[in-house]
């Protein structure tokens, strides 16, 4: 793993705090500089950053890099203390033997490396190994602890040489446990010791919320500074952009201004990942606009979409709270922020403890009160797939539709009362919509119908407390879409039953007409349930024949 | 669409009632035409003709109250006609099948031709 960095020429705007960082042992042996917290929004670059340190310090061979990244499936503390361990050991006989294939080759048991060992004159190391295979056989969780995590410290005091350790996603760690989850919160603090070592300086990432927490463990507080990553300038974000396109054999002419890059506030991995998406769409000479179809692929479907999803997933594990935590961000994204505490359940369909507790994990994953724009796009794409039951390439459209320019799609959008005639505003609206797109009259008329009915329905049988229908009209050049939305009793179409005229006469009920005309008019029409609203969504496909010559 | 507030008049023409409802033919508008023919009808008058040429938009509720008008007729055995009904207003009864139970001509004088001729 410590082995995948980027090459040195596509890794940008990180000099300072590599060079800081390469010579933070010199500065804690003085006791001028203690641990390195990193800081930074997700995919910021802090991994690859601690990958490129442990490369450099590999081969300068002053100091002995150890790197370490904690791994859901390892959190059981038994297993933690051994894959630790381990890691460590092939880690420092890769770096004294300068073999990289030997840090990476996990499989291979401790026992058959100590001949290796033993030809390097690495006694002490052996001992440890024993050492630890005996706590082993003792089952002795607490000592098989200590031994791993001591391990870098051992052998920094036996070599005199010092160990950098580098720790990913350490908040992962303070869910080590014993034999259930939530069983052993103090085996953190086990790092305390080794992180106080002066020929041990430890340079940690996590999100920046839950290290807050961390950090107020005793015996880690106080001794540790931070280092903010930014993100990458723009000029700086498009000359990676520019070279990972080259990487793979995709042209971008220098004319391109590449504006819609900006979205992705300088952030490395997204960057990869937008040209990465660029391949993998089989792009082979980009422009603005394919840039906002890579981005749409990408945040709906691509290597984006899945890192988040899998922040996500790590953030809560149960289904109806991960469709709960989807409402709730939709509701952020919507609103600027989450402060509405008292409808806060409501919105998320639990109760007010289930809702207060998952909000705190959302904001210890870093996904909520989050400008990340990509994160948000994502969030509206993953709220349309699992709350919406949309396909992605219907997700992948509304997002390419965000961003494409005005006169290719256009949206309107209109309140109206539940009050008399009200609807005639929206058949007037319409009117003039379809007018500016240059539609048939005789088809709005069908279309101002179609609307009317959809709109009376609400008003007659919805019981809205708001008293307010919420309409969008989304028109392109070949679709017209109109979403009407209100709150109140909820509607479904499978409640409506066809009546022919003369068994309505026979039967003296004469009303129930709305939805068999709004079906013969559209063609396509879809009725939901968000939250506490009914959306309606009816599209019309335009051809030829509606539109004036 | 013009925006024409709803009006129905009428007049009489030998036996024959012609109602001219005007404007977005809804619920209430729909009510005062159900009145109108109501008041013909308890007059002994069993042939009413609706001329729509001024009726530009209609929802299901005013349908719903043509719909009444027929059935009142039908009870006794009386005849509506509809006539100068647009292509869309037209399309639209055809859509909810209303147009077999009642007369479609183009044109007013068409439907009372047809009424003074003694077919009914």
């Amino acid at each position: 793993m410590p082995f995948n960095a980027l090459p040195v020429k596509d890794f940008l705007n990180r000099e300072y705090e590599l060079d800081y960082l390469k010579g933070l042992s010199a500065l804690k042996e003085n006791a001028l500089g203690g641990d390195v917290l990193l800081e930074g929004a997700r995919g910021i670059g802090k991994t690859e950053l601690l990958e490129q340190l442990y490369r450099s310090l590999f081969w300068e061979d002053q100091v002995t890099p150890f790197y370490y990244t904690f791994k859901t499936a390892n959190l059981k503390a038994i297993y933690f203390a051994k894959d630790y361990f381990t890691g460590f050991v092939r880690q420092y006989i890769s770096c004294a033997k300068k073999d990289p294939s030997l840090a990476n080759n996990a499989a291979e048991p401790l026992q058959r490396l100590i001949p290796a060992i033993a030809s390097l004159g690495l006694y002490w190391l052996i001992d440890c190994i024993e050492d630890f295979q005996q706590h082993v056989n003792k089952n002795d969780l607490y000592w098989q602890m200590v031994a791993a995590i001591s391990a870098p410290v051992v052998a920094a005091q036996k070599s005199g040489k010092p160990v950098v350790v580098m720790l990913d996603d350490f908040d992962a760690a303070a869910q080590l446990y014993e034999t259930s989850l939530g069983d052993a919160h103090g085996l953190l603090s086990l790092f305390g010791e080794s992180m106080r070592n002066n020929r041990c300086p430890h340079v940690i990432t996590g999100s920046v919320n839950a290290l807050e927490t961390i950090f107020t463990d005793h015996s880690l507080l106080g001794k540790t500074e931070q280092m903010r990553l930014g993100p990458l300038p723009e000029g700086q974000a498009m000359q990676l952009f520019r070279s990972h396109l080259a990487n793979l054999k995709i042209t971008c002419p220098p004319g391109v201004p590449l504006k819609f890059l900006d979205i992705l506030q300088g952030n490395p991995l997204y960057i990869r990942n937008l040209a990465k998406a660029a391949w993998k769409m089989r792009k082979l000479e980009l422009n603005e606009k394919d840039l906002i179809e890579c981005y749409s692929f990408e945040v709906s479907a691509g290597e984006t979409a899945f890192y988040w999803s899998s922040v996500f997933s790590r953030c809560v594990q149960n289904g109806a709270k991960r469709r709960a935590m989807l409402k709730l961000l939709m509701h952020s994204v919507d609103n600027g922020g989450i402060a509405d505490g008292d409808r806060l359940a409501m919105i998320s369909g639990l109760n007010e403890t289930e809702t207060g507790e998952l909000i705190t994990a959302m904001e210890a994953a870093g996904i909520i009160h989050n400008q990340d724009r990509v994160l948000q796009d994502f969030s509206r794409c993953l709220y349309l797939r699992e709350i919406e039951g949309r396909e992605a390439d219907y997700a992948k459209g509304k997002i390419e539709s965000r961003y494409l320019p005005e006169q290719e799609e256009a949206c309107f959008e209109l309140v109206i009362p539940m009050s008399a005639n009200a609807e005639l505003v929206v058949a007037k609206a319409v009117e003039q919509i379809g007018i500016n797109i240059n539609l048939d009259s005789e088809f709005l008329n069908y279309l101002q119908l179609a609307l009317i009915e959809v709109c009376i329905n609400a008003i007659e049988h919805s019981g809205s407390y708001e008293k307010k229908v919420f309409l969008k009209f989304i028109t392109s050049p070949n679709k017209l879409e109109i979403i009407i939305e209100n709150s109140g009793k909820p509607f479904s179409l499978d409640t409506l039953k066809e009546v022919p005229v003369a068994e309505k006469l026979r039967m003296g009920m004469k009303r129930g007409w709305g939805f068999k005309l709004v079906y013969s008019i559209m063609d396509s029409v879809k009725v939901e349930r968000v939250n506490d609203r009914t959306r309606v969504i009816l599209t019309k496909e335009i051809t030829d024949k509606e539109v004036l010559k | 669409m013009k925006s024409d507030q709803f009006s129905v008049v009428s007049r009489l023409d030998g036996d024959a009632a012609i109602i001219y409802p005007k404007g977005y033919l809804n619920n209430l508008s729909g009510e005062s035409l159900v009145i109108e023919c109501g008041i013909y009808i308890g007059k002994g008058i069993t042939k009413i003709v609706v001329n729509f040429g001024e009726t530009n938009l209609i929802n299901s509720i005013g349908i719903s109250l043509l719909l009444q008008i027929i059935e009142d007729l039908r009870n006794i055995k009386g005849t509506i006609c509809c006539t100068n009904m647009s292509k869309f207003l037209k399309d639209t009864f055809e859509m909810l099948g209303l147009m077999q139970h009642m007369l479609v001509f183009p044109l007013e004088s068409d439907a009372l031709k047809y009424l003074q001729s003694g077919e009914v």
